[in-house]
């Protein structure tokens, strides 16, 4: 993630100065843009061994109680509190590991984490560790769905392949995705692994049923996406956003134009689409943005596919309009 | 021999999504000025005061208190904050018994404020991610902040690991009765953030993943406002409450907790909230109570996530580990059941005003106690990353 020539914050974090004034019961009240923020040249101090280990020699340190051998990774003091603050030694760990219990999975990040999510954080036992090291888990299978990494499952450890000294320098993905040489590596490189094997499912050739399934959903899609257009609350959602979107199903294919608080559906094929969504059964994403269950949670459960982690902000925004139109009717 | 302490008023600002009326100055003001009007007595009365403030960011200054002192009238005298993240509200007010029961005052103000959506994402407009971005900066700085630490995704590993260990306990059908049974409750909450929210277990069921597993109904909602408690020694309390025609609530229990920030063999038990566990025994003997289920009446417990409520529930042994769901299967939370739990909505519904949050829940026992003529309540505060910090404290009329 960090990458060498960046800022320590982004440029598009930033706002402008400014103010502006709102009006509530005919009171004034003046609001004004702002930030709190510090600067550090931070020490990592006793542990800088575990971080330049990770940084230059791709290494993961623990440190060994000399009294009563616990080995703890990540090695966060020097002195074990357990043996009345008996020295510990740095000792070095295996880079394969097992779940020390099943991974939360983030999908709605903050700004900072926003092109990371969907992302995994779990803990991981390495070989020769007694304690558990954070670590964000991904899966080179495409989104990040429950059941991939559970408590017990083996991973392995990737180091990016841009390092800076930080925790994010690393992360661990699942050993029965990688070959056996992988799993065998010290230091492996995130650059030495396929992420592309997260392909475009196959739609099957479309049966009269299908189409006319294609048909039935796309008649209810078109008339909620012309709800959603007319609902204040629902512009709102997508104000300043433009996507285009190509929808793929069994029975057909459309399109999703949305145009800062403007959204409509065409029926037409997009050769140069911001993002694919796949759906089988288009019936889901009808139901998604009719708010009978949200469409983010059918990309979780593999009932959808789109191509872009990313655009998950977008599915997001659709959730919401959903939402938006059927608050608007209460 | 410690003094025996009793809270005598408590008082709450409306709880808001934001308040553009108001700064935190006023609104900790506002509390102060309900909270003595409750007692039926002077600031000037007032020995002390004990801040329940938990993020310098969300307030946009360090030692947030120090512009409070002097403005809620309390110059020249004792103040001090208590910080312990989600746990801060129900710490401040073991704080401030703590000094009552050894004698150093009569009298204290328990002050919980928050003001965290004044923060506000430029990139999407909005405030809530920056809400969640500034609790960020809460979690180990050198091992996990960088891997996108939120207080969702710390929860969601004690519950995962929990549900590891007890695959059929946390039914999503239940989490969401259980938040449908919640905003319920919220309706008779006046000063709530989500009064008017009623949800239906299929609206939570439908509601959106956030974190795996919780879903945006089973959350607490950040919110803006004060709360506030005198509490004072035994004498005092029975003259002041001479004077309201109120009876003095005492605070029998109190218990505390800190597990490990990190995890593994020796440190912190994943599927556990030890912290829960032990803060809720300890208040208990303190209490003298010797069966909890039999004992405690009313819960207020502060349900960042309703899987938490659940495990929360069993390591108070108001239900069984493993079988959390009972609460709702058997009837324990439903109406007439066993315990009426969070009858002010939660912090689901009424909303987290973080440090401000446990108070509250104090101030809604409080009330229950005396409307229901109940006997014994339990309030709780968790916080801080995995679950790590719980305070617990037991309520009793008289
Ligand atoms: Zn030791």
């Amino acid at each position: 993630m960090a990458k060498m020539k960046e800022k320590v914050i982004a440029p598009e974090y930033i706002p402008e100065k400014g103010s502006h004034v709102l009006t509530i019961d005919k009171e004034k009240y003046l609001i004004v843009n702002d930030a709190m923020y510090t600067f550090y040249q931070r020490s990592k101090g006793e542990f800088s061994p575990f971080f330049l280990g990770i940084r230059d020699d791709k290494k993961i340190l623990g440190c060994k109680c000399t009294k009563c051998g616990l080995v703890r990774c990540p090695p966060f003091l020097t002195h074990c509190p357990d043996c009345n603050f008996a020295p510990t030694k740095i000792v070095e760990v295996g880079q394969v590991g097992k779940m020390l219990s099943t991974p939360p999975i983030t999908y709605f990040a903050n700004s900072l984490f926003l092109k990371m999510a969907p992302y995994g954080r779990g803990r991981v036992v390495l070989q020769g560790a007694d304690t558990a090291l954070s670590v964000n888990v991904y899966t080179t299978t495409g989104i990040l769905a429950p059941g991939i990494i559970k408590k017990g499952t083996e991973v392995k450890v990737v180091f990016r392949d841009e390092r800076n000294g930080e925790i994010s320098d690393i992360f661990c993905v699942p050993t029965k995705e990688l070959t056996k040489a992988q799993v065998a590596k010290k230091g492996l490189l995130a650059s030495q692994i396929n992420w592309e094997g997260a392909v475009e499912p196959d739609l099957k050739k479309p049966t009269a049923a299908d189409k006319a399934a294609y048909g039935k959903a796309l008649k209810e899609i078109k008339s909620v996406i012309k709800l959603m257009n007319q609902t204040e609350r629902a512009r709102k959602d997508i104000a300043g956003w433009k996507r285009d979107i190509k929808v793929k199903t069994t029975g057909g294919e459309f399109a999703i134009i949305i145009n800062n608080g403007d959204i409509k559906l065409e029926e037409k094929k997009l050769t140069k689409p911001d993002f694919v969504v796949v759906a089988r059964d288009p019936k889901v994403l009808a139901d998604g943005l009719a708010y009978r269950g949200a469409i983010t949670d059918s990309i979780i459960m593999k009932r959808l596919w789109i191509s872009k982690n990313i655009e998950f902000t977008t599915i997001f925004k659709l959730d919401r309009m959903a939402r938006s139109v059927a608050r608007s009717k209460k | 021999m410690s003094k025996r302490v009793g809270i005598v008023g408590a008082a709450v600002t409306p709880f808001k999504a934001k308040w553009n009326e108001k700064t935190y100055y006023e609104l900790a003001q506002m509390a102060t000025r309900e909270v003595v009007k409750d007692a039926k007595i002077s600031i000037k009365d007032v020995d002390s005061v004990f801040y329940a403030i938990y993020n310098d960011i969300f307030e946009r200054t360090c030692i947030p208190e120090h512009p409070l002192q002097g403005l809620i009238g309390m110059q020249d005298k004792f103040g001090m904050r208590v910080s312990t993240g989600g746990a801060t509200g129900a710490y401040t007010i073991s704080a401030a018994h703590a000094y009552l029961a050894a004698g150093r005052f009569k009298t204290a103000l328990v002050l919980g404020v928050e003001k965290c959506t004044d923060c506000f994402d430029f990139l999407s407009m909005s405030a809530t991610p920056e809400v969640i971005k500034t609790i960020g900066w809460s979690g180990d700085s050198f091992f996990e902040q960088q891997l996108g630490w939120t207080a969702a995704d710390s929860y969601a590993e004690v519950v995962l690991a929990y549900m590891d260990e007890h695959p059929k306990d946390l039914k999503p059908q239940v989490t969401a009765k259980i938040s449908s049974l919640l905003s319920q409750y919220v309706k008779n909450n006046k000063f709530a953030q989500r009064q008017h929210d009623q949800v239906t277990p299929q609206e939570v069921m439908n509601s959106r993943l956030i974190v795996y597993p919780f879903k945006e109904l089973e959350i607490c909602v950040y919110t803006e406002g004060a709360a506030a408690l005198i509490l004072a020694e035994e004498d005092t309390a029975k003259a002041i409450s001479k004077n309201t025609g109120k009876p003095v609530i005492w605070i029998t229990g109190l218990g505390e907790a800190n597990e490990h920030s990190f995890a593994g063999k020796k440190q912190k038990v994943m599927p556990r909230i030890m912290s829960d566990y032990l803060a809720s025994h300890r208040a208990y003997k303190m209490a003298g109570i010797k069966n909890p289920m039999k004992s405690i009446d009313i819960v207020e417990l502060h349900d960042a996530f309703v899987h938490q409520l659940e495990i929360t529930m069993s390591e108070f042994d108001l239900v069984p580990r493993g079988n959390a769901d009972a609460l709702i299967d058997d009837g324990l939370m439903l109406p007439g059941g066993e315990y009426l739990v969070n009858p002010c909505g939660g912090l689901i519904y009424c909303g987290h005003a973080v440090g401000a949050s446990n108070v509250m829940s104090a101030w809604s026992a409080r009330n229950e106690l005396i409307k229901r003529k109940k006997k014994t309540a339990l309030v709780h505060g968790t916080g801080s990353t995995i679950a790590q910090y719980t305070a617990v404290c037991i309520l009793e009329h008289d």
